[in-house]
């Protein structure tokens, strides 16, 4: 019942959006101040925004994208590559190919696992990066470090400093925005899209787009009977008050910014409904990204709401696949029985982010849109149990497409097991780097002091990929 | 909007360029405090200078050619120090008697009463509770609840309370509980424990690992940066890769730090609130361990005795023994058995039940009892609840009348003996239920478990041929299914049943040698006398716990003591990595200080809690300058919005400068010498004139300091978060003004195997939730999204100074937030049970004052139309609510 009535809000604030002027106070005052401004880039940028792909739980890059064909060989066979190998929980069990086969796609000729046949479909637009290596091979920590470059909570969150540097390009919407998995939030939870030491202004919105209230407060509850007429008429009334108690006080900035406020909370209750009101969508891009399946529909429907709010100026939008690590499993973590739970995961995954990619390039968006997979570890390449796979800090994928990266090709390797990154190996760091680069901002010089120390989203580390840029 | 833009122009990144580490020598925080003489007051000042520390901002003012402002008018200035000293805005009968006061000392009571209320405490706390990062979860993956954080909480309010000197207040929080004096310092230590804690790094990863070795250093770290920041406002963490790049922290220092701490955990412990009652436990339980010894040294005798006996029954027990030695453990590590999820009421319906497919004639239902491993809970018998029942069914499902079993009649504890169940004979069965509504009781919350069932038929178990329902099952990988209550895998075994059986026969066989050794009148006579000690034991009071700086302590999966409670060796770690030892670090402070030698005197096998003790004493000496500085400019800030020195926890050369630098020296001094007094150092600012001038703002005072650095007008402020809840309840008529205890939730907690915090499902209603914020539950991982909207302190981190912004949000969640609207209809209730001018009177609670004849209009057509509900939220929402001149 609640869910109808915000629709029947939403369809009649979508409907009536002209009328709405009175709320918006528009012609009043400008909304200078109020938007965040920016930081002056330091080179030309490739790319004006981001979407960041998250597979919680750590998605195996052995079983998805990084092709070892000794591991069908020794399936089955003891493990020995030659090292101690130290794992999270377990002892190392025998080698274990993929449950599903492998083919090559696109002219670039890579291979990919039969789990995600639509990114084959997209794959020359993507760039590997097969020797990625973490600090950690606990969930938490290497969650937060991929999303805010530290390993422990209170950091600022890699689009809060996207949001930071580029400014808002839409005054009716956030700049960063986090769409969740419905079924929860990841390890960490909201400290991995906090601002940290920026101002609140560039934490995450987060958006639920299939719950009854997907921006909880942005509208008054359901059940509350305040209506649109009413709550009009408050503001009318706040505006009288906060008006004359400001010009009694010139000189301060923040009390005109309060008043702004309020016409920026009412643009924002017509631009969010809208930008995320899929409905509209023709058919077939529904169908593209998995709206009909409801396998595909919770990742689908947030990728298509993802691409919505980009083209609407969303800096940063951070899409997470995968929630808590709970039982029965509903993220990537799988140690108990692989072919089950990344059989899920990963078809929940790859028609809709095979869909966004083709969406943004039909749009003309993914020129200047950097899109990021990414997890927090990798999977070892022998089994855990017989059928699952444990934690594997030493070697796993990331990948890249638009906003200025080359497609169809890979940097770095791992070994022959698909165990440790030999070749190229990579960083969080280097990935951050590199997308901030492709921004306009070089790392290093981005900057913002707490306690003492110049803070950066990349620590003191960091190398540009300059390889994987066009 | 927002703070201005930071550092961009400075690309000095924490390495990035070498800069040679600076002397101790340059930096002014590690000077020893100057003895300034006060600055005589210029002639613009004549009769402005009411406090000493008025003479140094009136000298500054001079100079730079300016004037003070006028005093605020009455109202505004008790809005202003009742807001500053307890978080909360005036009552209109407070402003009213204060502006109708005309005693010429009307200002000063007034200060002192609100100095000596509870709110002026609990205010003060939740600054503290800010700078030292504290919050009731782990933070980081699996975010539990720390149930017993909430008594350093309460230690904080209190300490602030009693005016506890300086000295005593960071002494105890360092080392609380091993100095000497009051036994309620243990909860003090919480301070050092305060921050996040990564549950799976401790708990999961296995010892010996790197990533162990790196959770530790972690951990470390985040209690020294708590510590150095808090109480030496110096940002020696820096130090951990490499040398400070700027302060003179060289690693040697910062890993002498580490070594300090390197004893302790983060744990719950049991100390005693009541030192009579802690005295008397003690007592009894030397007690206790006397009897225990005597009877052991009987024991002994008798066992002796059977050790030598020729006696041919006691030659085979004894060779029984040896075979019953390579007993097999129960299975402890997977397929535990069936686990119902856990709940708050006790006496929630839990149940299962075994479906056989068709009805036949059953001989023996038998439970068995499970064990627990990872919980905290463990040992046989976990799960077992305290009554339940077992029922059958024929084909019809109808279940008759069960066979209970009730720990009152069967004895309290019940270990993993398996319990059997005879269904009355002749009947036919396909369902068997077992249900229990009185359920075992885990730390705070209730469950049943159970390992495994066995349905005989004769002698056969059918039990793996019934297909299983249950009321609800935790269904937690291969520990816990309800799959595994039929899967033959059980605590109990045959071997077990005969070693039980063999212990009896021996436990006979002793009983015969004391008697024929005439001990058995002296031992029952000593296990009376114990049985007593217990029973005064018993009958204490129970001790408290609390989440503090633990040596011993229970543990759980991987986390456990260090063996004896030695400190680990702590290394150099060259870059910060684990793996890259170089030499071993002592326990010491900071070389770059010199008051004290910073290498810490202690004997060889001194303990960890003499490496506390000892930065204590090198922290609260009173020639070491950053203590009293950092305390007295934390203080400042309170009362202006930004301190002396602008950066409360760095007073390195990456901090800020003070704008005033012989006032900060001149507070110092006077603090540490009249004997570290919180109240009278607020006593103090508030009475000055610089606290008093008015808000305005002046056009030719800005073109010369437009940033108010030299306090020529008061800063105008916007309320914190807790301030902006409070004041809504207090106006309401709603707060609860309840002090201390476990914190009230203002969500719905779900204890999954990853703990889910829930605000939306809070009911906004509900009265435990209208005491004042600082008692608030506080979520590290999940923020309460209307305290964080108006910058609430992220308690990831040490929060030094809060943030001050201006967003949409904040306007969306005034207006729209479940808690102000509840709070505005009780607030109208209120006004129409006030009775009179209700316009008036909602003015007089939101603003402190009577509305001008255009806001009553305003107001009045909004009520009129809208009701006075909608005339509060309105003025929840407005400027003249949230800031204060």
């Amino acid at each position: 019942m609640s869910t109808e009535r915000s629709i029947d809000r939403r369809r009649f604030l979508f409907e009536s959006g002209g009328g709405l002027g009175g709320i918006a106070l528009t012609s009043l005052l400008g909304d200078e101040g109020l938007l965040p401004e920016g930081v002056a880039r330091h080179h030309r940028p490739t790319a004006q925004r981001v979407v960041q792909l998250f597979m919680s739980g750590a998605a195996s890059q052995c079983d998805l994208f990084d092709y070892k064909p000794l591991l069908i060989a020794r399936h089955g066979k003891p493990w020995d590559p030659g090292t101690k190998v130290e794992l999270f929980q377990s002892v190392p069990g025998h080698v274990m190919a993929a449950p599903w086969k492998w083919r090559q796609h696109g002219e670039c000729g890579r291979f990919l696992s039969d789990l995600v046949p639509h990114l084959g479909q997209c794959i020359d637009k993507i760039a590997f990066l097969h020797g990625m290596v973490s600090k950690s091979n606990v969930h938490g920590p290497a969650t937060f470090l991929e999303a805010t470059g530290f390993l422990r909570p209170g950091f600022p969150s890699m689009g809060a400093w996207v949001s930071y540097a580029l400014g808002s390009q839409n005054r009716d919407l956030p700049a960063f925005v986090v769409l969740p998995d419905g079924r929860g939030l990841p390890p960490g939870g909201p400290r991995n899209w906090a601002a940290g030491f920026l101002p609140a202004t560039h934490q995450a919105t987060a958006i639920h787009p299939s719950a009854a209230d997907p921006i909880p407060n942005l509208f008054p509850p359901a059940d509350s009977g305040l209506d649109d007429q009413e709550a009009r008429a408050d503001r009318a009334a706040l505006h009288r008050l906060d008006q004359s108690y400001a010009r009694a006080r010139p000189g301060d900035s923040r009390l005109d910014a309060r008043v702004r406020s309020y016409e920026l909370a009412a643009r924002m209750q017509l631009a969010c409904p809208e930008a995320l009101d899929v409905t509209n969508e023709p058919a077939h891009v529904r169908r593209a990204y998995g709206l009909d399946d409801p396998i595909t529909e919770d990742f689908g429907r947030r990728c298509l709401v993802a691409r919505r709010l980009l083209e609407r100026g969303v800096r940063f939008v951070q899409v997470w696949s995968g929630a808590d690590n709970g039982f029965p499993r509903r993220n990537w973590d799988s140690h108990e029985d692989l072919a089950r739970d990344h059989g899920l995961m990963g078809r929940s995954m790859d028609r809709p982010a095979a869909a966004l990619l083709q969406d943004l390039e039909q749009r003309g968006l993914l020129d200047e849109t950097i899109v990021h997979w990414t997890t927090e570890f990798g999977r070892m390449p022998c089994s855990q149990g017989g059928k699952g796979r444990d934690h594997n800090p030493f070697g796993f994928t990331n990948w890249l497409a638009g906003g200025g990266i080359r497609g169809g090709i890979a940097h770095g390797a791992t070994d022959e097991w698909s165990f440790r990154a030999v070749d190229g190996i990579t960083e969080n760091y280097d990935v951050h780097a590199t997308i901030l680069h492709a921004l306009g901002y070089d790392h290093e010089r981005l900057t913002v002091r707490s306690d003492g120390i110049d803070r950066r989203l990349t620590d003191v580390h960091g190398r540009v990929l300059y390889g994987v840029l066009g | 909007m927002g703070l201005p833009k930071l550092g961009l122009s400075v690309a000095l990144a924490c390495t990035g360029v070498l800069h040679a580490q600076r002397g101790a020598a340059g930096l002014w925080s590690l000077q020893p405090l100057a003895e300034p003489a006060l600055p005589v007051a210029p002639a613009s000042h004549e009769g402005w200078v009411r406090q000493p520390l008025d003479h140094f901002i009136a000298a500054r003012h001079a100079e730079a050619g300016l004037e003070p402002s006028p005093e605020a008018d009455r109202r505004t200035l008790l809005r202003r120090v009742t807001v500053d000293l307890t978080g909360l805005l005036p009552t209109p009968e407070e402003v009213e008697a204060f502006v109708r006061d005309r005693e010429p000392n009307a200002y000063e009571r007034a200060v002192d009463r609100l100095l000596a209320s509870p709110g002026y405490a609990e205010r003060q706390a939740r600054h503290w509770l800010d700078v030292v990062h504290y919050a009731d979860t782990h933070g980081y993956d699996k975010d539990k609840p720390r149930r017993n954080a909430w008594p350093y909480r309460d230690w904080v309010v209190e300490a602030f309370a009693r005016d506890l000197p300086w000295r005593e207040f960071v002494t105890a929080q360092i080392a609380g509980d091993v100095v000497q004096g009051d036994a309620h310092s243990v909860a003090a230590t919480g301070m050092l424990v305060a921050g996040p804690w990564d549950y799976v790094g401790h708990v999961e990863l296995r010892e010996g690992t790197v990533d162990k070795a790196i959770t530790r250093n972690l951990d470390r770290d985040d209690v020294v940066t708590n510590v150095f920041g808090a109480f030496q406002s110096l940002t020696v963490h820096c130090a951990r890769c490499h040398d400070h790049k700027f302060d003179p922290v060289p690693q040697r220092d910062y890993y002498a730090l580490q070594a300090v701490f390197a004893g302790i955990e983060r744990a719950e412990r049991s100390y005693e609130p009541d030192p009579a009652v802690g005295a008397a436990r003690r007592e009894a339980e030397e007690r206790v361990r006397e009897l225990e010894a005597e009877i052991a040294r009987l024991d002994a005798r008798v066992d002796d005795a059977l050790a030598s006996s020729d006696a041919p029954e006691h030659a085979a027990l004894r060779a029984e023994a040896s075979a019953l030695t390579d007993l097999p453990d129960p299975p402890h590590d997977q397929r535990l058995g069936w686990h119902s999820t856990i709940t708050r009421d006790p006496h929630a319906e839990k149940w299962v039940e075994l479906d056989l497919g068709a009805a036949r004639s059953i001989d023996a239902v038998v439970l068995y009892p499970s064990h627990e491993v990872f919980g905290g809970h463990d040992g046989p018998g976990f799960g077992w609840p305290q009554s339940l029942e077992v029922s059958f069914a024929d084909e019809d499902g109808v279940f008759g009348t069960g066979i209970r079993w009730s720990a009152e009649t069967e004895g309290s504890r019940h270990g993993d003996a398996p319990v059997r169940f005879t269904p009355s004979s002749g009947g036919r069965v396909r369902h068997v239920r077992v249900r229990s509504d009185h359920l075992f009781e885990r730390t705070n919350d209730y469950c049943f478990a159970i390992a495994e069932i066995d349905v005989f038929v004769g002698e056969r178990d059918i039990a793996a041929e019934a297909s299983i329902r249950t009321s609800d099952s935790i269904e937690a990988g291969e520990l816990w299914g309800a799959r595994f209550l039929v899967d033959e895998v059980r605590p109990w075994t045959e071997a077990r049943a005969h070693a039980q059986d063999h212990a009896a026969r021996v436990a006979d066989a002793r009983r015969q040698i004391a008697s024929a050794l005439s001990l058995d009148a002296v031992r029952s006579a000593a296990a009376q006398r114990l049985d007593e000690a217990r029973a005064r034991l018993r009958a204490l009071p129970p001790s408290a716990r609390v989440y503090a700086a633990c040596r011993d302590f229970t543990g759980e999966g991987a986390f456990r003591p260090v063996p004896d409670g030695r400190p680990r060796p702590i290394h150099v770690l060259e870059r910060g990595d684990v793996t890259s030892k170089r030499t071993e670090a002592q326990p010491g402070a900071l070389a770059a200080l010199g008051h004290a030698e910073p290498l810490f005197e202690l004997p060889d096998g001194h303990t960890e809690g003499d490496r506390r003790r000892a930065l204590a004493a090198w922290i609260t000496h009173p020639d070491n300058p950053l203590t009293w500085r950092s305390a007295v400019n934390r203080a400042w800030q309170t009362h202006f919005g930004r301190g002396i020195v602008a950066t409360p926890n760095d007073f390195g050369h990456m901090g800020a400068t003070p704008t005033h630098p012989e006032l900060l020296d001149h507070l110092a001094q006077s603090f540490r010498d009249g004997g570290g007094s919180v109240r009278a150092l607020h006593r103090t600012i508030v009475l000055s004139a610089t606290y008093r001038q008015a808000s305005t703002n002046r056009p030719r005072a800005v073109e010369v300091d437009a940033g108010n650095q030299l306090l020529w007008r008061a800063p105008r402020r916007r309320l914190e978060a807790e301030a902006i809840r409070d004041s809504i309840l207090l106006a309401s008529g709603c707060l609860d003004r309840t002090q201390g205890g476990p914190g009230f939730e203002l969500f719905a907690f779900e204890d999954d195997h990853s703990p889910r915090y829930r605000y939306e499902l809070a009911d906004p209603n509900d009265p435990d939730t209208f005491r004042r914020s600082i008692y608030r539950f506080v979520v590290r991982s999940v923020p309460d999204p209307f305290m964080t909207v108006f910058d609430c302190a992220d308690p990831s981190i040490p929060t030094p100074v809060r943030l001050e912004t201006t967003t949409p949000l904040q306007a969306l969640s005034l207006l729209h937030d479940r808690f102000v609207l509840a709070q505005a209809e009780r607030m109208a209730a209120r006004l129409e049970a006030d009775g009179g001018d209700p316009i008036a009177r909602a003015t007089a609670l939101a603003w402190q004052r009577s509305p001008n004849d255009d806001e009553r209009r305003v107001l009045e057509a909004h009520a009129a139309t809208y009701g006075l509900a909608a005339m509060c939220r309105v003025l929840f929402n407005s400027s003249e609510f949230l800031y204060v001149d």
